[in-house]
């Protein structure tokens, strides 16, 4: 808060203040007051005048000040209230309770919608378990039955099933995953056994190497986060996949390459994007633009970084690097 | 005959575990009544225990927990819920397994026949006729002569092994490869069988394993 912009605030004041003082020194006049007089009491009004609109403006200035510059350095804004003193004047009191009731009232805002949408989480959690079980029975009734006939669309109504689960769980605030040592091998290795008809069926061939690494990570979202990549390997028609690992001192990288139709290089940078599906997504009527979006958010939430390199015609590389923090360790 | 007791509360899922069980020719109990699952468990005198994690009533971990402290029969996890938090209690609390539905029916059994294979600690060296099979050492010996098997005729070998005179199918030792990382196609599983078939002629055992047309095979 300036000087200058406190007065021009107070400008209508000083005018009523200016125009009074004139009245009383017409009413001076006209009692023939003698002009030594009216000069001191000039000298008198305007001095104390300025003593009380500067003290006005100091005690505005030091509150505001810090109001603004505590704002300033805040990283999340709404939190200014709790960080507020009450200030001593009228203007000051009447602002500081809105901002008080405002953001109380934000907050139980706030609240209800987070209690809805863990309330929602909770449910879609509580589903998937549900519809699972149908699932697991139709597909043991098929393998009793000798009839493997359904087993390929059982296999993709639990593929999207999953979808819905990771969506909900790369979105919650809270913390529901377990970060331990997860053999990248074991965790390749469930996901290859349960997408080996289909990778079959195309004569796809799997090649590994270099996997004997642990990662740092939940498990069954890295098994998640894979099957998705396995997944997209099958819809984008690949021949070849080839999953390697490479170790760094503090970094475990996993490669996950296919020989498939690869990604125009203009659509490279957005793959990672909400319902982005791109040129493949127009030629594959399979895409929803999901897969990679949900593989994104779910290794941001557990600090590995995901990256992309592809040649149209030639390849898709999907790299996933896994952090070595000793602090996970005592965890 | 090896026992196993399902604890499922999905009655459909329930049947048809235990009809895929029977097939493979283990003997059942189904556990119906959840009021004290936990002396069920106890009373019946298993080989291995399915147990699902969410029960009417009652958890399957906390069920487990309790188990442990009196059996060390072997125990293994069947839930649809995935999460890790799940697994890391289930197997902390001294599950063999944790098995997420939806199963591949295939790769339960092969897990049921690892889990049942451990507990059996003290079991006699595993014997194809005269010979003896070491899995530690991937090797059949007989009469003093031994044969290495690579790592992929062994678990085609003791998968045919564990179910000698039965029909094992292409898609089930495909399967068993797969399980264990060995990500092989359909040419090299024939190759692999016929060098297997090899390797059993050379220790005396001529048309050990037999082929059945669109079915499998069958090691005698």
């Amino acid at each position: 808060m300036r000087l200058t912009e406190f007065m021009r605030d107070r400008l209508t004041a000083y005018l009523i203040y200016a125009i009074t003082w004139v009245l009383v020194l017409i009413f001076l006049f006209a009692f023939h007051v003698p002009a030594e007089a009216v000069i001191i009491v000039s000298i008198l009004v305007l001095l104390g005048a300025v003593a009380a609109e500067l003290w006005a403006f100091l005690r505005k200035r030091s509150y505001y000040d810090k109001l603004v510059s505590d704002l300033s350095q805040l990283d999340k804004k709404y939190l200014l209230s709790e960080m507020l003193d009450e200030p001593e004047f009228l203007d000051g009191h009447i602002l500081y309770e809105a901002i008080r009731e405002a953001d109380k009232s934000m907050c139980e805002h706030i609240a209800e919608y987070r209690r809805e949408s863990s309330d929602f989480r909770e449910y879609i959690e509580l589903w998937v378990h549900e519809i699972k079980l149908p699932v697991a029975g139709l597909q043991l009734m098929c393998h009793n039955d000798g009839n493997t006939r359904y087993n390929e669309q059982l296999r993709r109504i639990d593929e999207y099933i999953e979808n819905v689960l990771y969506y909900a769980r790369s979105g919650s605030a809270e913390k529901d995953y377990i970060i331990k040592p997860v053999s990248l091998k074991r965790t390749f290795g469930e996901i290859a056994v349960r997408n080996r008809e289909e990778l079959q069926e195309r004569g796809i061939s799997l090649s590994t190497s270099d996997l004997e690494a642990e990662v740092m990570t939940d498990g069954k979202w890295l098994s998640f986060i894979l099957g998705q990549l396995m997944s997209n390997s099958l819809k984008y028609g690949a021949t070849e996949i080839i999953v390697t690992g490479e170790d760094f001192p503090d970094r475990t990288v996993l490669h996950f390459r296919d020989n498939g139709i690869g990604i125009p290089e203009s659509d490279l940078p957005q793959i990672f994007e909400k319902s982005f599906t791109g040129e493949n997504g127009r030629t594959h009527n399979k895409s929803t633009g999901m897969g990679l979006y949900i593989v994104k958010k779910l290794c941001d939430r557990l600090g590995h970084t995901v990256e992309a390199s592809s040649v149209q015609g030639e390849f898709t590389e999907i790299s996933i690097t896994f952090g070595k923090n000793e602090l996970y360790k005592f965890e | 005959m090896k026992k196993i007791i399902i604890i499922e509360d999905e009655s459909a899922l329930r049947d048809e575990l235990a009809v895929l069980l029977q097939n493979a020719g283990y003997e059942t109990v189904c556990v119906t009544n959840y009021d004290n699952v936990s002396e069920q468990m106890k009373d019946a005198d298993a080989d291995l225990i399915l147990l699902d994690i969410n029960l009417p009533n009652v958890n399957g971990e906390t069920l487990l927990q309790e188990f442990r402290r009196r059996s060390e029969t072997p125990v293994i996890m069947l839930t649809s819920r995935t999460n890790e938090i799940d697994e890391v209690l289930s197997i902390s609390y001294g599950a063999d397994d944790y098995i997420t539905k939806p199963y591949n029916p295939t790769i339960l059994l092969l897990r049921i026949s690892a889990v049942l294979k451990r507990s059996a600690k003290n079991a006699t060296v595993q014997k194809y006729h005269e010979a003896e099979v070491s899995t530690v050492k991937g090797s059949l010996v007989r009469n003093g002569t031994e044969l290495i098997l690579t790592k992929n005729e062994m678990i085609i070998f003791q998968l045919l092994l564990d179910r000698m005179g039965e029909i094992v199918t292409r898609d089930e030792l495909m399967t068993a490869l797969w399980d264990n990382d060995e990500f092989v196609n359909d040419n090299a599983l024939s190759v692999n069988i016929s060098r297997l078939r090899g390797k059993l002629a050379e220790l005396g055992y001529p048309d050990a394993i037999e082929t059945r047309k669109k079915q499998g095979y069958i090691l005698k």
